[in-house]
């Protein structure tokens, strides 16, 4: 497959050539291409199970690929460990809060800092804008697992800035929040992307898909389904078929 | 707006080493042979149950501190039978021997979590145990080693009452100072990888290499405890070091609280005082064990150490409308 439009070869952060995940005889994964280069966005959807979250954790060495590469930057880092590749500037957000529940939000910002090598003053005023902006600052002291749920999410995705990334991959930022709070992951990949950091978020809310995201691709039963902008994707009728159509009526619901 | 330093000492730090330093004077504070007996088990477990503590810091339940006992005390008890009985060499010998045998099976083992680990570590200990009796020719068999000349300080012999049980207080000293410094320099990172180490690592901490830290010094904490420990009883022996001696241990560090480095302290000094109380029913201390535990783990998860920080933390702030109510949590699980 060609890289995908919008990254300008020769400088892109991230590429992925031909990935592919299989667990046994079961295909999770099969022939994922694409690029992205600094500051640019990638939307990522498909229904349950379509392997986005297997995506995430090949690149970010959670889990070894079956095939493929993984590029950052030019360099090859397939199947290095999660740590490293971290190091190197690929950081993940969790589906489910991910926060250090029983620390403060002081604490838990300090240990993102400290274990990406980040721990001082620059590290702090880095992500200082992101807790002013998610009303996290006067809540520094207190426990994590005790800040209403938004902000447990909010607090997630400000530690995996805080670990300096150039690339975020972002699983499901907006699931579980409030229609109010969802602008808050706007606000996050706008920060983000204006520091060059590049994205790759996994969604399943279409509102925020379409505003956000420049591009997407959707992902059916492991492999890429359709890609382009989301207005003309969306509108396919294979894609509404796989995904949209089934997922439409669960967010009526949600 | 930044934490405080990772690595200061905490008044729990101080404490724990204050009370080992107090300790140091016992021998002389008291001829009581019955005292000074239980004192000295009371350090054995202790150190012993500092071992396990460290392992809990970051969420593993280990069984193997018997084992590391074991390759400790049997270490310095064949040193002394080979002459050398300077106890600047085999204090640190019954330390090292256990922690270089930690390393390379920390490789295999810490990859394992919850139920996993745990099942492992208990068969480690079952594996050990059957290996000092399957090999009498180095280490007794079954007849364990005994009649080992005592150690020696600079020379001067170590034998009599007072003395074993100022080398156990030196040694468990050593151990809380050791034990102190390595969590309260890790402190941050311990307790990310107990609360959240999927998140630790991919923030970019090097997990394994701070769980084999802990697993190597836990180990060589646990050698000084066994080295002790056949000091005290003059032998070394397989039975000294099974399954039964792993479940007490972790029964000292959990009742007594798995949150501050006073829990372990707290718990072998009251449980092992206690068991010594009940005397030849010592089925009974099993079953006070059991129920303590039971307690602990129903209403006061963070042990005595605990307990006792949540009550100190209420009647400094009686109050405070919020107070009780926001610290009880936070102490359950020892206000670390």
């Amino acid at each position: 497959m060609e890289p995908a439009a919008g990254a300008v070869a020769g400088v892109e952060e991230l590429r992925v050539e031909n990935l592919a995940k299989r667990f046994g005889g079961l295909r999770v994964l099969e022939g994922i291409s694409f690029a992205l280069a600094p500051g640019d966005l990638l939307g990522v959807i498909g229904p349950n199970g379509a392997g986005k979250t297997t995506l995430i954790n090949v690149i970010t060495g959670r889990t070894p690929p079956s095939g493929g590469r993984i590029l950052l930057g030019g360099q090859d880092i397939t199947g290095r460990p999660t740590h490293a590749v971290s190091r190197l500037g690929v950081v993940r957000s969790f589906q489910q809060t991910n926060t250090f529940k029983a620390a403060s939000v002081r604490e838990n910002v300090s240990r993102a800092l400290r274990f990406s090598g980040g721990a001082g003053p620059q590290g702090w005023a880095r992500v200082a804008p992101l807790l002013d902006a998610f009303g996290l600052a006067p809540r520094l002291g207190e426990q994590s697992d005790k800040l209403p749920y938004g902000l447990q999410k909010m607090l997630g995705l400000t530690l995996a800035y805080a670990a300096n990334p150039k690339v975020l991959l972002l699983d499901e930022p907006a699931a579980g929040l409030e229609r109010s709070e969802r602008t808050r992951v706007d606000e996050f990949v706008r920060h983000v992307r204006a520091c060059g950091c590049s994205v790759l978020i996994v969604e399943h809310d279409m509102d925020l898909v379409r505003r956000l995201c420049p591009r997407i691709i959707v992902l059916d039963a492991g492999v890429v389904l359709a890609e382009g902008p989301p207005a003309e994707v969306l509108a396919r009728q294979d894609v509404i078929a796989a995904y949209v159509g089934a997922d439409a009526a669960g967010d009526e619901a949600a | 707006m930044e934490a405080r330093s990772p690595s200061r000492w905490g008044a729990q730090e101080w404490a724990a080493v204050a009370m080992f330093l107090a300790v140091l004077a016992v021998p002389w504070a008291t001829d009581d042979l019955l005292v000074q007996s239980i004192v000295n088990r009371v350090l054995i477990g202790a150190m012993a149950a500092l071992s396990v503590f460290i392992m809990l810091r970051m969420d593993l339940l280990s069984f193997a501190t018997p084992a590391f006992m074991a390759l400790g005390g049997y270490a310095a008890v064949l040193l002394t039978m080979h002459g050398v009985t300077e106890v600047l060499l085999i204090v640190p010998a019954s330390f090292l021997v256990p922690a270089l045998v930690a390393l390379p099976l920390g490789a295999l083992v810490l990859r394992l979590r919850g139920v996993y680990f745990v099942l492992v570590t208990f068969v480690l200990t079952e594996i050990l145990q059957l290996v000092l009796f399957m090999t009498p020719r180095l280490t007794g068999g079954a007849d364990g080693l005994a009649g080992f000349p005592a150690p020696t300080l600079l020379g001067t012999e170590l034998s009599d009452a007072r003395s074993v049980l100022a080398l156990a207080a030196a040694m468990a000293l050593l151990a809380a100072v050791i034990t102190a410094a390595l969590t309260a320099h890790f402190r941050q990172h311990f307790a990310a990888i107990e609360e959240n180490e999927v998140l630790a690592e991919s923030l970019g901490l090097v997990v394994w290499r701070y769980k084999a830290m802990g697993f190597v010094v836990a180990a060589g904490i646990a050698g000084m405890a066994g080295f002790s420990l056949g000091n005290m009883l003059l032998t070394v022996h397989p039975t000294s070091f099974g399954a039964q001696q792993a479940v007490d241990t972790i029964v000292y560090a959990i009742i007594g609280g798995r949150g501050s480095i006073l829990g372990p302290i707290a718990g072998a000094s009251l449980l092992v005082t206690v068991s010594d109380f009940l005397g030849n029913q010592g089925q009974y201390a099993q079953g006070l064990f059991g129920l303590l535990l039971i307690l602990v783990t129903l209403v006061a998860r963070g042990g005595i150490a605990g307990a006792v920080a949540a009550l100190a933390r209420r009647l400094r702030a009686p109050r405070a409308a919020a107070g009780p109510a926001a610290a009880a949590p936070e102490a359950a699980r020892g206000g670390a």
